[in-house]
């Protein structure tokens, strides 16, 4: 099976393995400018002591690089589309599932051959795509600290290897279950990008019981590390939390409904005199987040979801193409 | 000796309709069937049941003397070809036959070359651009290769031009007289079937009419030619498949049940594949179509 898959597949490869090459080499070449100026930078900065104020000043990557890193979020869907979807719908759909299947080997061994070898190359191309950005990312995450936040978080690490095996795996269940190549292309992109959607910004950070940190209204939050800031706002002095009501070092900010700065302090003279005020009266900041240190088992808690997403998928598959006609 | 096909009480439903209802046939070692039906008749059904492609409501086949299952012995010993011929249409021959040869165990790359090479069929071309003869060749040439022992063909002519049909049911023949070769073949030319066939599977409306060798039901039958008249005596001895009658004359296809014993008045002949399949497919078309009546008596 695996020779005849590569003669399926051999075209389809050359292109994939055409455009991550492409890829590389724009990432290879202004990696290395980005890491050159970063070492800079920081060497700089020790001699000033101003590394502290680094990520105002100096800025890495560039409009349409960064743009392209973004972009690698669509590599797991174009696997799951252009790989997966046709896998099975396309033999069903033009007939070949009838000489596939009366060939000397079973179907099972046909579908494990083709959706072993297809998951690899999801894994693999999505793997070192990933491995790749990661790597690019190096200065960048180290000035900014933003890993942590979706759509860094999503092309980064290992997650979008396990992504691409979901994406392929769905590809392939939607083809056998609908058995039409178009409408299992968009079942795929469209069940996949709802699903990255919801786990991205309503699942992701319930992966573990987020920290809530309090503090003085008249402090700026300090966080160690690339967190993943939740929420920001202000406690009450009745003890409530609310996000309508952000106060800090020289601003004021309240929502049109909610809590508003009470009377007592509205009469101050600055803006500071209102925060000091505020301070007095009970109100603190407070801050929920995802520490820094959680992005590796937030990296293995969603790619292992999905992968075993990918594992279910797969299994009906088998009993969709055991149980039914070609 | 044991039919190397036999299937009993075989029924294949999709969800309203039936598209095979109680088959039992049986087609012993050797034998060229001929599979002929009315379109919708259950030709494919039957064949996509036998070679494990489909799997039965109810009722059992027994191919080489097994369910049709997957199972790499088994499925090495069934030549399938389904009627729209599919192949890989932007993969050359010869990448078919690479294919055959790592899907098979026991290939013959070699006379699949052979014998396309003597149709000039060109190897190295994609096959979606070969024409629809070639096309069917290839396959044929293909499903042969694989060297089983059935053969199941689903109108593997029906698109083809008389030559091209000729030099296909030729290569057919010369495979089969090799040896050790089972064929069922599904067709609606009786010209073909007459050629090539020994034997005959008649469907009609998801029923077996007719399984047999032709010789044998070639003297079962007999057309009776007679006056218009009462022909009760007629169908109290015998089955009377179709009943043609006219102003003058009413003809009779008939099974014997016994020596014809008639008036006469009546004249007895022998009856053709044509007569037969003919007679039998028009015992099942509606009978309020004109003059064309029917009486039923099917076995």
């Amino acid at each position: 099976m695996t020779w005849v898959i590569w003669r399926q597949y051999r075209v389809t490869t050359a292109i994939a393995v055409a455009i991550l090459a492409a890829f590389a080499v724009v990432l290879l070449i202004t990696g290395l400018q980005d890491a050159t100026r970063w070492h800079n930078a920081l060497a700089s900065c020790g001699k000033t002591n101003t590394c502290g104020t680094l990520a105002q000043t100096v800025s890495l990557g560039s409009g349409p690089v960064n743009t392209l890193v973004v972009l690698t979020l669509i590599v797991p869907i174009l696997f799951g589309m252009f790989g997966g979807g046709p896998a099975v719908a396309r033999e069903r759909e033009t007939g070949t599932m009838q000489y596939a299947w009366t060939q000397s080997v079973t179907r099972w061994h046909w579908l494990s051959a083709k959706a072993g070898w297809l998951l690899l190359a999801g894994a693999v191309f999505g793997g070192l795509v990933a491995g790749i950005v990661t790597w690019w990312s190096g200065p960048v995450n180290a000035l900014n600290q933003g890993q942590f936040q979706p759509g860094s978080f999503d092309v980064q690490g290992i997650v979008p290897i396990g992504y691409a095996v979901f994406a392929v795996a769905l590809g392939i269940a939607a083809g056998a279950l609908i058995g039409r190549s178009l409408p299992a292309l968009a079942v795929t992109g469209g069940v996949f990008l709802a699903l990255r959607l919801i786990v991205t910004y309503w699942v992701r950070e319930h992966f573990m019981p987020a920290v809530t940190t309090v503090y003085s209204v008249t402090q700026n939050l300090s966080l160690n590390g690339a967190t993943w800031t939740l929420a920001q706002g202000t406690v009450l002095p009745s003890g409530q939390f609310t996000t309508n009501l952000s106060v800090g070092p020289g601003h004021v900010v309240s929502g049109p409904t909610g809590p508003q700065v009470p009377a007592a302090c509205q009469a101050a003279t600055s803006i500071n005199a209102t925060i000091t005020c505020m301070a007095r009266l009970g109100y603190h900041s407070f801050a929920t987040y995802q520490p820094g240190y959680r992005f590796w088992p937030f990296q293995f808690i969603e790619t292992g979801t999905f992968v075993a997403l990918a594992a279910a998928l797969i299994a009906v598959t088998f009993l969709v193409v055991r149980r039914r006609d070609a | 000796m044991t039919p190397v096909i036999e299937t009993g009480g075989l029924t294949k439903r999709y969800r309203r309709v039936t598209a095979l209802s109680e088959c039992t046939i049986s087609v012993p070692q050797g034998r060229i069937s001929a599979l002929v039906g009315p379109n919708g008749a259950g030709k494919t059904t039957l064949l996509r049941l036998l070679a494990g492609l489909a799997t039965p409501t109810a009722g059992r086949a027994a191919v080489l003397g097994g369910a049709p299952r997957q199972d790499p012995a088994f499925l090495a010993e069934i030549g399938f070809l389904a009627q729209e011929i599919p192949l890989y249409r932007r993969m050359t021959t010869e990448d078919h036959i690479g294919i055959g040869a790592h899907l098979n165990p026991r290939w013959d790359g070699e006379s699949a070359r052979a014998r396309l090479g003597d149709l000039k069929i060109p190897l190295d071309r994609p096959v979606g651009t070969l024409s629809g003869g070639q096309r069917a060749q290839v396959a044929l040439a293909l499903t042969l290769a694989k060297r089983p022992q059935v053969l199941l063909l689903d109108e593997p002519v029906a698109a083809l031009d008389p030559l091209a049909r000729r030099h296909f049911l030729a290569t057919l023949a010369d495979a089969v007289a090799e040896g050790g070769l089972t064929v069922i073949l599904s067709s609606h030319l009786v010209a073909d079937i007459e050629r090539t066939c020994d034997h005959l599977i008649l469907l009609a409306s998801s029923r077996v009419q007719l399984c047999g060798d032709v010789e044998d039901l070639l003297s079962e039958h007999r057309v009776l030619v007679g006056p218009r008249k009462d022909t009760t005596a007629i169908e109290r001895d015998h089955t009377v498949v179709q009943a043609d009658r006219t102003a003058r004359q009413t003809t009779l296809l008939v099974r014997l049940n016994g020596p014809v014993i008639t008036g006469p008045e009546w004249e007895a002949g022998d009856v053709t594949l044509e007569d037969l399949v003919l007679g039998y497919m028009g015992a099942d078309a509606d009978p309020a179509t004109g003059e064309l009546a029917t009486v039923g008596g099917l076995r």
